[in-house]
């Protein structure tokens, strides 16, 4: 009987004190230990994951998944139909404009397609004025502007720093390049939302429950805030650039895969649990 | 009064031979020194109300700024001195900033440092050094209790605002005083 009691006091001992010291710890774990940790599991997962990954065949994916869910192993088969390989791209927050940064750079530089090139500039343009108009300070975007022109410039082949489509891959990897174009589809998209405030409200008010301003500044404009439908929309509308989005997640898949399509269908495609990229322009 | 003290502290911000030392060193300049030059032309050009700051000497990852308390706040009158160390990583990480004076407020440590969404998980390039010393600056009228970083100034700020607002006086009476 005794020992009964005893393995039974015993258990609600150790919680008391593993949860005091819990709470001594909470009190003396300040902000900048939190970013430290925060910055100390980032890096761990930058040894697993680079920024954007190797290409690998869509049986990489359903090996992975075999021992999962049946109607994801359905759900790669019917992905394989149209996609012959997929890249993942890291969770930090900033897969979807990573993702769209890759898929975009690689398809300029497969198909040279200059008048792209000179559209593309046109949009960059607009979404200057854009940021102007709304009192952003040149000096604050321009540095990023300037490094996506420059990856434009040199898919295009012909030139002096004209780069291969290994480099492209060495560059999105490369923090001082990558974090600098996707910073860059932020203010981008952070402009449009801005721009079309009236437009995106509703949206938001559904997303946060708040203002349009409190969106851009806490869900857009940091980087590591992951992208939603809004953001999607923002981007794609803003750039004039198409992209489907194919989920792999776990919903019935008698009519195919769940694809939204923004604009017209095109190159991009990226997963909603975050971590993969499958660039359609690898299925050549 | 207030003039002379920013003075020594913030080195006559504007002063030739402090800029050519900068332009200097942006020669050999990486992207956040180009971008802290620019940051510092901007303060210089369009200060905001009650705020100051510059590089250090020959460091223009360093600078000190001051703030000056709000007219008609508690805080009126006070002037704030802070460091602003900034990295390489700059303007995609935000810089360590410290207030130097001696501070009274809910969402400012012992040591001086800061608790403000934009300068931890929040932060973003569009966010220049005015735009940070302009945020502190309307930090100190407008605490965020549900952060506390001194919970005695957060506990008075929410139960006993008289009292509050004498510590916040005691503070700014000394940012008079020290050096």
């Amino acid at each position: 009987m005794q020992s009964e009691e005893e393995m039974h006091s015993s258990p609600e001992v150790i919680d008391a004190i593993s949860s005091s010291v819990a709470v001594d710890d909470w009190a003396s774990f300040r902000d900048d230990d939190i970013m430290q940790q925060q910055t100390a599991i980032k890096a761990e997962e930058a040894d697993k994951m680079p920024f954007v990954g190797d290409k690998e065949p869509l049986s990489a994916l359903a090996a992975e998944y075999q021992l999962g869910s049946p109607i994801l192993q359905e759900k790669i088969k019917i992905l394989e139909e149209s996609y012959a390989a997929i890249r993942r791209t890291r969770g930090d927050g900033n897969c979807f404009f990573r993702s769209f940064m890759f898929a975009y750079l690689e398809h300029i530089l497969e198909s040279q397609d200059e008048a792209e090139v000179a559209r593309i500039r046109a949009c960059v343009e607009r979404c200057k004025k854009t940021l102007q108009t709304l009192g952003y300070a040149d000096f604050t975007f321009e540095d990023f502007f300037l490094i996506f022109l420059e990856q434009l410039d040199s898919v295009i082949q012909g030139h002096e720093d004209s780069i291969s489509d290994e480099v492209l891959l060495i560059r999105s990897r490369d923090r001082s390049v990558s974090d600098y174009v996707v910073m860059f589809f932020r203010f981008v998209t952070s402009g449009e939302i801005r721009q079309r405030a009236k437009f995106f409200e509703p949206f938001i008010l559904g997303l946060s429950n708040g203002t349009v301003d409190q969106f851009c500044k806490t869900s857009v404009e940091p980087m590591g805030e992951e992208s939603d439908h809004v953001h999607i929309i923002a981007l794609t509308d803003a750039l004039g650039v198409p992209i489907r989005v194919v989920y792999l997640d776990r919903s019935s898949c008698d009519n195919g895969n769940d694809t939204m399509t923004f604009s017209t269908p095109s190159e991009a495609m990226f997963e909603k649990d975050d971590r993969k990229t499958v660039t359609k322009g690898l299925a050549v | 009064m207030r003039l002379r003290i920013i003075e020594s502290w913030v080195v006559g911000v504007v002063t030739e031979p402090v800029v050519s030392t900068f332009y200097r060193e942006v020669r050999m300049s990486t992207p956040s020194r180009k971008r802290l030059m620019r940051d510092f032309k901007r303060l210089q050009q369009d200060p905001p109300a009650g705020i100051s700051g510059a590089p250090q000497d020959n460091n223009i990852m360093l600078w000190n700024a001051v703030i000056f308390g709000p007219d008609d706040t508690p805080w009126d009158g006070g002037t704030f001195k802070l460091t602003l160390q900034f990295t390489e990583d700059y303007p995609n990480k935000p810089p360590t900033v410290r207030f130097v004076s001696r501070m009274f407020h809910p969402n400012i440590y012992a040591d001086g440092s800061i608790c403000l969404d934009i300068l931890q998980n929040q932060w973003s390039p569009i966010y220049d050094v005015a735009a940070i010393l302009t945020s502190i600056q309307s930090l100190l009228c407008d605490p965020n209790p549900n952060s506390p970083a001194n919970s005695e100034a957060a506990r008075m700020f929410s139960e006993n605002k008289r009292e509050y607002n004498r510590r916040v006086r005691e503070i700014v009476e000394q940012s008079w005083t020290a050096d």
